[in-house]
C-alpha cells in the first residue's frame, strides 16, 4: 500500500473515502464507516511501530511559496493518531447500534467519518497551515454533529454556542500562529518550537485561549454541557480523544516552547476549571451534562500537568480519559435507550436492570476516580507528583488535590442515583445492545488496563515520568475520600450554599455572550439604523419636493397645470425611483467622496512633513 | 516593431475578435458572438501562457510584460469568458443580447491595458475604455432601475476621471514624463507627488469600489444583469487593483501613500462588511462584500514596493476572488436575488447549494479553500511590509465576514416553506458554477503552480 500511497496518508484519506462512498452509495453505512476507520486503525498501527522503531519520514505537499504543507507520524503524533483510530472504531461500532433506527444514518456517520479524518489531519500535521486546516475542518463538523437532531428545540442553539465560542477562541490561535510563523520565518511546528523571548510567551497566550475554547476551560466551558444536545456516540467521541482534545493536544504540542510565565498562566486557568466544573458535575441532574462537566475537569487536570511542565504526563491523563470518558458515555448512550431520557430521576435504578452495563460504568468511573491498579490511577498519580515537584507547587498542587476529590465524588455520585431507586427488568433481547455493548466493552477494558501501555509510550517519547510515594498516597488518599463523600452525601448538600450556582454552571456563561454575541449583533443592529436613516432622509426629500408640487397645483388650479402635473409625476415617481434603489442622491454621495478625498489629500500632503 | 506586436498577440486577437463580435451583433446571430467571443478569448488566453517568462516593456516602457500583466490575462480573459456563459444563460433570445459580449470584450480589453500600463497615458485610457464599456453594460435593460443606476454609474466615474487625469498631470510636472519608471524621484516634489497620488486613488479606487470611492457599486450592480454584475466584480475591479499595484511599486515611500492605502483597505474592509451584514438583497450583499474584498486586496499593495511576495499575492488572490466571486454570482443568477428566493435551497437543488456554501467560506479565507491561501499570502506580505496593525484588522473583519456569508448559508439550509421545484439550471451556467468550484476547491493547495 505504501507504494501507491503513503501510510501517512492514509490515516485521513480512509475514513474520507467510506464517507465518500456513503455519500454516493447511501445505502450500509455502518459497515462501510467501519470499514474506513479500521483501515485508519490499521495505517495509524504501523505508524505507531513505524515511530517506535525510529523510522519517522515527513510527506511533504506542496502548499504556499515557502510554505509547504507537511505531515509527519513523530513519536507525539503517532501515539495520538493511533488513539484517534482506536477511540473512533470502536465508537463506531457502538453507533451501529445506537444510530439502527435513525433514517438520516447516512448523513450521521459520513460526518463522522469526515470529522475523524479532520482529527487525524490535526495530530499528524507538521506545520502551521495544514493544523489550521484541520483545525477549521473539526469546527465545522463538529456543528454538525452537535446539531444533528436539528429539528429538535434548542438543538440548533446548542450548536450555533458551541461553533460561536470555539470560532472566538480561534482568533486566538490564527493570531498565534501568524505571530510565531513570523517569529520563526517557517511554517514548519518544530521550527517555531525554537523561538523564544516575549514572541513566545505571546504566542503561547494566544495558543492558550484557542487551547481554551475548544478544551472547554473556564471562562468557556459553557458550550460543552449544551452540546449534549447531539446524538450520545457524537458526545463519547467528541469529549474524549477529538474536539475537546484537540485544546489540550495544542498546548502538549508546543509545550516545549512556552516559558516560565505562560506555563504558570496556563496551570492556573487548568487549576481553576478543574475545580469550578467538577463543582458543576457535581450539582447536575443530567447524567450527559454530568460528564460533560467532568470532561471541563478533566481537562483542567491536564492543562494543570501542562502547566506543571510535564506534558507526557498531560498525554497520559488525555489517553487515559479518553478510553474512559468514551466508555462512561456509551454506558450513558445504553441507558438512555433504555430509559428515553438522560435525567438522573429518569435513571434512578437503571444499572440495576443492566447489572454488566452498569460494571462497565463503574469500572471506568472508578478509573477515572484514580483507583489502582486502572489506568486513571496511574496518570492522575503522575499529575499529582509534577504538581509537588513544579514551581508554582503552593498553588498547583492543592488545585490538582481538590479536582481529584471532586472527581471521585461526582463519579460515585452517579453510581448511586445509577443503582438505587426502583428496580424495573430490563427490555428483552436487543439485537442493539450487541453492537453498543460490545463497542463500550472494548473500551471500558481500555480504561481499565491501559496504565499498562504507558512505559511504553514514555519510552517512546523519551521522558521519564517522576512519581514518590507521597504523591500516591496523597492521590490515592484524595479520589477515596472523593468517592466515600459522594456514595455517603447528597451532592447538593457537599456544595452547600454553593449548590445553586453551580448548577446553573455558574451563570460565566451570560459573560461571555455579553463579550462576543452581543456586540457583534448591536453593531449589525447600528448600521441597520444608520441604513433606515439614510433611506428616510431619501424618503422626506422625495415627500417634500411632492408637496411643493402639490401645493402648486391647489394655488393654480386652473392654469396651463399641465407643466405642473407632469412635474408632480416626474418627482413621485423618481421618489419611488430612489426609495428602489435606496439612496439616489448622487450629489450627496459625491460630496461625501470629495470630503474623504480632502481627508486623504491632507494627509498625503502632510506625510512627507511626519515621515 | 515587430517584436513589440508579437508581445501584443492576445490584445490583438481580443480586438479582431471584438470587432468580429460586433459584425456578428450586426447581422443578429447572437450565439455566433457568443462562439466568436469564447473562441477568441481562449485562444487570447492561449497565446498569454508562453509570455509567462518574459519580463520587459514594449512601445518605449509605456506597456508592461511582466508577471502582474501576464497573469492578468490569464485570470482576466477566463473570468471574461465565464462572464459570457452567466449572460448566455441570463439573457438568452432577450433582443440584442449579442451587444452584451461583444461589450465584454470590449471592456476586457481595456482592463488588459490597465493591468499591463507602465505610463500614465495607459491608466487613463484603460480607465476611459473599461467605463465607456461598463455604463453600456449596467444601461443594458433599458428599465427605470438600470438607467438610473448607469446614469449615477455614469456621473461617478466622470467626476472621478476628471480628478484623476487633473491629479495625475502633477506627476507629469513632478517627473517630466508621464512613464510610471520616472516616477521614483518625485519625492523631491513632494506637493506634486501628493497631488498625483490623490488623482490616481481616485480615479482607480472608483474603478476598484473602494470606500469612499465605492457609492456607485451598490446600485450598478443591482440595476445591471446579474452576469454584469459579476463581470464588474471581478474584471475590472481586478485590473484596477493591478494598475494600482504597477502605478505604486516605483513611488517612493517617502510620499506616504502606503499609509494612504493602509487606511482605505481598513475603512473598505470594515465599512463593506458592516453594510453587508443588514442586506437582504442578495446581489446587493455581493456589492458590499466585493468593496470589502477589494480592501483585502489592498493588503499585498502596500507592499508592493518591496519584494516578489507582494505580487504574488495579489496574483493568486485575484485567480482566488475570481473563481468564488463568479460562483456566487452564479448560484444567485440560478437561484434568486433575494435572500428568501434562495431559501431552502438546499433541499432542493444540494448540490448547488453545497457549491454556494463553497464560495461563501472561500470568500470568508477558511482553510483549505482557495481565498484563504489568498489571504493568508496577502497578510503575509502586509506583515513584511510593517504593517502589522493591518492584518490584525484583517483578520478582525473575518469574523464579520463570517456573518455575512453565514446568513446565506443559514437561508440556505432553511427547511422551504412550500415545496418549490428545484430551479432550472441551463448548461452555460452549470458549466460556470462546476467550473469555479473545482477551482475554488482544488486550487489552494496547488497555489504554488501559480507563484512558479
Amino acid at each position: 500500500m505504501s507504494a501507491v500511497l503513503p501510510t501517512i496518508l492514509t490515516p485521513i484519506l480512509a475514513p474520507v473515502a467510506a464517507a465518500t462512498v456513503i455519500a454516493l452509495g447511501r445505502r450500509l453505512p455502518g459497515p462501510i464507516a467501519l470499514a474506513g476507520v479500521v483501515v485508519a486503525l490499521l495505517a495509524s498501527g504501523m505508524l505507531l511501530a513505524a515511530a517506535f522503531s525510529g523510522r519517522v519520514s515527513p510527506l511533504v505537499l506542496p502548499g504556499l511559496p515557502e510554505m509547504p504543507l507537511r505531515l509527519e507520524a513523530g513519536p507525539l503524533s503517532a501515539v495520538l493518531s493511533a488513539l484517534v483510530a482506536v477511540i473512533a472504531t470502536f465508537v463506531l461500532v457502538f453507533a451501529t447500534g445506537y444510530m439502527r433506527a435513525d433514517p438520516q444514518r447516512n448523513r450521521f456517520f459520513a460526518t463522522m467519518l469526515i470529522f475523524v479524518a479532520a482529527m487525524q489531519a490535526l495530530v499528524l500535521a507538521a506545520d502551521w497551515i495544514t493544523l489550521l486546516a484541520a483545525w477549521e475542518v473539526i469546527g465545522a463538523t463538529s456543528y454538525l454533529l452537535i446539531g444533528f437532531w436539528y429539528r429538535k428545540p434548542g438543538v440548533a442553539d446548542a450548536a450555533t454556542r458551541a461553533f460561536l465560542y470555539t470560532r472566538s477562541a480561534d482568533l486566538g490561535l490564527y493570531l498565534g500562529v501568524f505571530l510565531l510563523i513570523g517569529a520563526a520565518g517557517s511554517s514548519e511546528i518544530s521550527a517555531t518550537l525554537a523561538i523564544s523571548g516575549p514572541a513566545a510567551t505571546l504566542g503561547g497566550l494566544l495558543l492558550l485561549v484557542a487551547a481554551m475554547g475548544k478544551s472547554a476551560q473556564l471562562p468557556m466551558q459553557d458550550w460543552l454541557m449544551r452540546a449534549m444536545a447531539g446524538p450520545t456516540p457524537v458526545s463519547a467521541l467528541l469529549h474524549s480523544a477529538t474536539l475537546v482534545a484537540a485544546g489540550a493536544i495544542l498546548l502538549i504540542r508546543v509545550s516545549p516552547m512556552l516559558p516560565g510565565q505562560t506555563l504558570v498562566v496556563i496551570g492556573l486557568v487548568g487549576g481553576a476549571t478543574t475545580v469550578v466544573t467538577g463543582m458543576i458535575a457535581l450539582a447536575e441532574r443530567d447524567l450527559k451534562r454530568l460528564l460533560a462537566a467532568s470532561t471541563s475537569s478533566q481537562y483542567g487536570l491536564m492543562l494543570l500537568a501542562v502547566g506543571a511542565g510535564a506534558p507526557v504526563v498531560a498525554l497520559l491523563h488525555l489517553i487515559a480519559h479518553a478510553a474512559i470518558k468514551s466508555g462512561l458515555f456509551l454506558g450513558a448512550g445504553v441507558f438512555q435507550h433504555q430509559r428515553g431520557s438522560t435525567r438522573l430521576e429518569d435513571l434512578a435504578g437503571v444499572g440495576r436492570a443492566h447489572p454488566r452495563i452498569f460494571a462497565g460504568f463503574a469500572l471506568a468511573a472508578l478509573s477515572l476516580a484514580g483507583i489502582p491498579p486502572l489506568a486513571g490511577f496511574f496518570s492522575k498519580d503522575a499529575i499529582i507528583a509534577a504538581t509537588m515537584s513544579a514551581p508554582g507547587a503552593a498553588w498547583l498542587l492543592p488545585l490538582g488535590l481538590a479536582g481529584t476529590v471532586l472527581t471521585g465524588a461526582y463519579m460515585a455520585r452517579a453510581m448511586t442515583l445509577l443503582w438505587r431507586g426502583p428496580h424495573a427488568p430490563a427490555g428483552g433481547g436487543n439485537p442493539d445492545l450487541v453492537w453498543m455493548g460490545s463497542g463500550m466493552g472494548a473500551l471500558v477494558a481500555l480504561a481499565a488496563g491501559l496504565g499498562a501501555g504507558f512505559p511504553a509510550v514514555e519510552e517512546l517519547l523519551g521522558a521519564h515520568v517522576a512519581t514518590s510515594a507521597v504523591a500516591m498516597a496523597l492521590g490515592l488518599g484524595a479520589a477515596l475520600a472523593g468517592l466515600a463523600l459522594g456514595w455517603k452525601v447528597d451532592g447538593a448538600r457537599l456544595l452547600g450554599p454553593l449548590a445553586g450556582r453551580a448548577e446553573r454552571g455558574f451563570a460565566i456563561g451570560g459573560g461571555m455572550d455579553a463579550l462576543v454575541a452581543r456586540p457583534a449583533l448591536a453593531l449589525a443592529r447600528a448600521c441597520d439604523r444608520f441604513e433606515t436613516r439614510l433611506f428616510g432622509a431619501v424618503l422626506a426629500v422625495g415627500r417634500a419636493t411632492a408637496t411643493i408640487a402639490q401645493g402648486t397645483r391647489v394655488s393654480d388650479e386652473r392654469g396651463i397645470d399641465g407643466a405642473i402635473f407632469g412635474l408632480v409625476r416626474a418627482t413621485i415617481a423618481s421618489g419611488a425611483r430612489a426609495r428602489r434603489l435606496q439612496s439616489g442622491l448622487i450629489h450627496r454621495e459625491l460630496a461625501l467622496t470629495a470630503i474623504a478625498t480632502g481627508l486623504i489629500a491632507a494627509a498625503l500632503f502632510a506625510a512627507p512633513l511626519l515621515l | 516593431m515587430s517584436r513589440d506586436l508579437s508581445f501584443l498577440l492576445p490584445e490583438l486577437v481580443l480586438m479582431v475578435t471584438a470587432a468580429l463580435m460586433l459584425a456578428g451583433e450586426m447581422i443578429r446571430r447572437p450565439r455566433l458572438v457568443l462562439g466568436i467571443g469564447l473562441v477568441g478569448l481562449a485562444l487570447a488566453t492561449g497565446l498569454a501562457w508562453p509570455l509567462l517568462k518574459a519580463d520587459t516593456t514594449v512601445f518605449g516602457g509605456t506597456y508592461r510584460i511582466g508577471p502582474l500583466a501576464v497573469w492578468s490575462k490569464l485570470i482576466l480573459l477566463p473570468a471574461t469568458a465565464l462572464s459570457l456563459l452567466l449572460a448566455r444563460a441570463e439573457l438568452a433570445g432577450k433582443f440584442r443580447e449579442g451587444s452584451v459580449y461583444s461589450l465584454m470584450v470590449l471592456v476586457s480589453i481595456g482592463a488588459l491595458m490597465l493591468a499591463g500600463s507602465g505610463d500614465v497615458m495607459l491608466l487613463v485610457l484603460g480607465v476611459v475604455l473599461t467605463g465607456l464599456g461598463s455604463f453600456a453594460l449596467v444601461a443594458w435593460p433599458a428599465d427605470d432601475p438600470a438607467t438610473e443606476a448607469a446614469m449615477k454609474f455614469l456621473v461617478f466615474g466622470s467626476v472621478a476621471g476628471a480628478v484623476m487625469v487633473y491629479g495625475l498631470t502633477f506627476w507629469f510636472a513632478g517627473a517630466g514624463s508621464t512613464l510610471l519608471s520616472a516616477l521614483t524621484g518625485i519625492d523631491r516634489a513632494p506637493v506634486l507627488a501628493a497631488a498625483g497620488l490623490v488623482g490616481l486613488l481616485v480615479g482607480l479606487g472608483y474603478k476598484a469600489a473602494l470606500v469612499p470611492f465605492h457609492f456607485w457599486a451598490p446600485d450598478a450592480y443591482e440595476g445591471a444583469p446579474v452576469s454584469v454584475a459579476a463581470f464588474l466584480s471581478v474584471v475590472t475591479k481586478v485590473a484596477a487593483i493591478f494598475a494600482l499595484a504597477q502605478a505604486l511599486s516605483a513611488l517612493p515611500v517617502q510620499t506616504g501613500w502606503q499609509w494612504a492605502v493602509a487606511v482605505i483597505a481598513a475603512i473598505s474592509m470594515t465599512y463593506g462588511y458592516l453594510a453587508a451584514l443588514v442586506q437582504s438583497n442578495l446581489v446587493r450583499l455581493l456589492a458590499w462584500s466585493s468593496v470589502a474584498q477589494s480592501g483585502y486586496f489592498l493588503l499585498g499593495l502596500v507592499a508592493v514596493g518591496g519584494g516578489a511576495l507582494a505580487r504574488e499575492s495579489l496574483i493568486v488572490f485575484a485567480a482566488a476572488y475570481a473563481a468564488m466571486n463568479i460562483g456566487a454570482f452564479a448560484i444567485v443568477l440560478i437561484g434568486g436575488r433575494d435572500m428568501e428566493a434562495i431559501g431552502g435551497l438546499g433541499r432542493r437543488a444540494p448540490a448547488r447549494a453545497a457549491a454556494m456554501s463553497v464560495f461563501l467560506l472561500s470568500l470568508t479565507g477558511i482553510p483549505p479553500l482557495f481565498g484563504f491561501f489568498g489571504k493568508a499570502l496577502l497578510f503575509g506580505a502586509a506583515l513584511d511590509a510593517g504593517f502589522l496593525w493591518l492584518v490584525v484588522v484583517a483578520i478582525l473583519n473575518s469574523v464579520l465576514a463570517l456573518g455575512v456569508y453565514l446568513r446565506i448559508v443559514v437561508a440556505l439550509y432553511a427547511p422551504a416553506e412550500a415545496a418549490q421545484p428545484a430551479p432550472q439550471a441551463g448548461a452555460a451556467v452549470s458549466t460556470v458554477w462546476i467550473v469555479t468550484l473545482v477551482i475554488t476547491l482544488v486550487m489552494g493547495v496547488l497555489t504554488r503552480l501559480l507563484t512558479g
